[in-house]
């Protein structure tokens, strides 16, 4: 058996809710749907126990009603695991993971400011990327988003 | 007092000491403007220097789309630079956003924040027009100068023809 059916057979027999979503794409390629009440769980498990030790990057994404977190991570080998979790757009919340990965705290900043999402335990900070006097209920990567010219 | 302006504008036109700033462009008209200042098209034959402060240049030359991040630290990179001061903007997005216009990070072109005397078009503007639109702005210096000064031979440069660089009345600048 391959080292990615390995992983996928470990982690399905401690999370057997992910027997359907944990797929091999092709070699060395991994992903993954986790519900979001699931996710702090079975994310501390890749990290820890399946020993995917590198964030690559967090992407967001807009899918009508609901908000879409994609968490990028890797491991020796070469293998990635994209992991993904969904909040509803009328209470976009997550978990901060900056507790395993510091470095994730510009990703998390970036869904604050670009989606709108909220990030539960995100230590107070400057906002990031966009500027001071940006306002607070409008988020560009959205897709109902329309710039000053094209409104 | 006439013969000294007419020294000092004669020792601006030879020797402008420039400053590049990128305001957010891709790095594409960076590229080129080093490009410019390197032995092959050598712009040091009008005296064209690379510095390192804004304190010591007297043309700023921009490429890129100006993007609200910066555009507090080009205002103060433009404050710093001692009087007369001159800006180029260089490319396309330096002239108008180029194809970053509307972007929720741009603010749009250099205009937009400081006053511009010469526009260099090009995605990216090649060391030739950006040397073009320096030698320009130069030529145009001269030309201001000109009749205050009594006796001066006529030159027959023509004002350019809606080409590489516009110029601004370079009196205008705060």
């Amino acid at each position: 058996m391959s080292y990615e059916e390995d992983i996928r057979q470990d982690t399905i027999r401690q999370f057997d809710f992910l027997k359907d979503s944990f797929k091999v794409i092709r070699p060395r390629r991994l992903s993954a749907e986790v519900a979001r009440d699931r996710f702090s769980e079975v994310f501390d498990f890749l990290v820890h126990r399946e020993k995917f030790n590198t964030l690559c990057t967090i992407t967001g994404t807009d899918e009508g009603d609901d908000l879409g977190f994609i968490y990028h991570l890797a491991r020796e080998g070469g293998i990635t695991l994209n992991l993904k979790t969904r909040a509803p757009k009328a209470d976009p919340v997550i978990r901060t993971i900056t507790a395993v990965f510091p470095g994730a705290e510009i990703y998390e900043r970036e869904i604050v400011d670009l989606f709108g999402a909220r990030v539960e335990g995100l230590r107070k900070g400057s906002r990031y990327p966009l500027t001071d006097d940006w306002p607070a209920d409008e988020h560009p990567l959205r897709k109902d988003w329309k710039s000053e010219e094209n409104k | 007092m006439k013969f000294i302006r007419k020294i000092i504008n004669w020792a601006r036109i030879k020797s402008p000491w420039i400053l590049h700033f990128n305001s957010g462009a891709c790095n594409a008209c960076d590229i080129e403007i080093v490009a410019a200042l390197t032995p092959l098209y050598d712009v040091e034959r009008f005296g064209v220097q690379l510095k390192g402060t804004p304190r010591h240049a007297d043309v700023l030359v921009c490429s890129g789309p100006v993007t609200k991040q910066i555009q507090d630290r080009l205002k103060r990179i433009y404050d710093q630079m001692p009087e007369p001061k001159f800006v180029v903007a260089v490319g396309a997005c330096a002239c108008g956003g180029g194809v970053f216009k509307g972007c929720y990070n741009v603010r749009g072109g250099i205009d937009e924040v400081i006053p511009v005397s010469a526009y260099i078009p090009g995605c990216p503007a090649g060391p030739k027009a950006i040397i073009d639109g320096v030698v320009k702005l130069l030529a145009s210096l001269e030309e201001t100068e000109k009749p205050s000064v009594p006796g001066a031979k006529k030159q027959d440069k023509t004002e350019d023809d809606a080409g590489t660089a516009k110029q601004a009345d370079p009196g205008d600048a705060p």
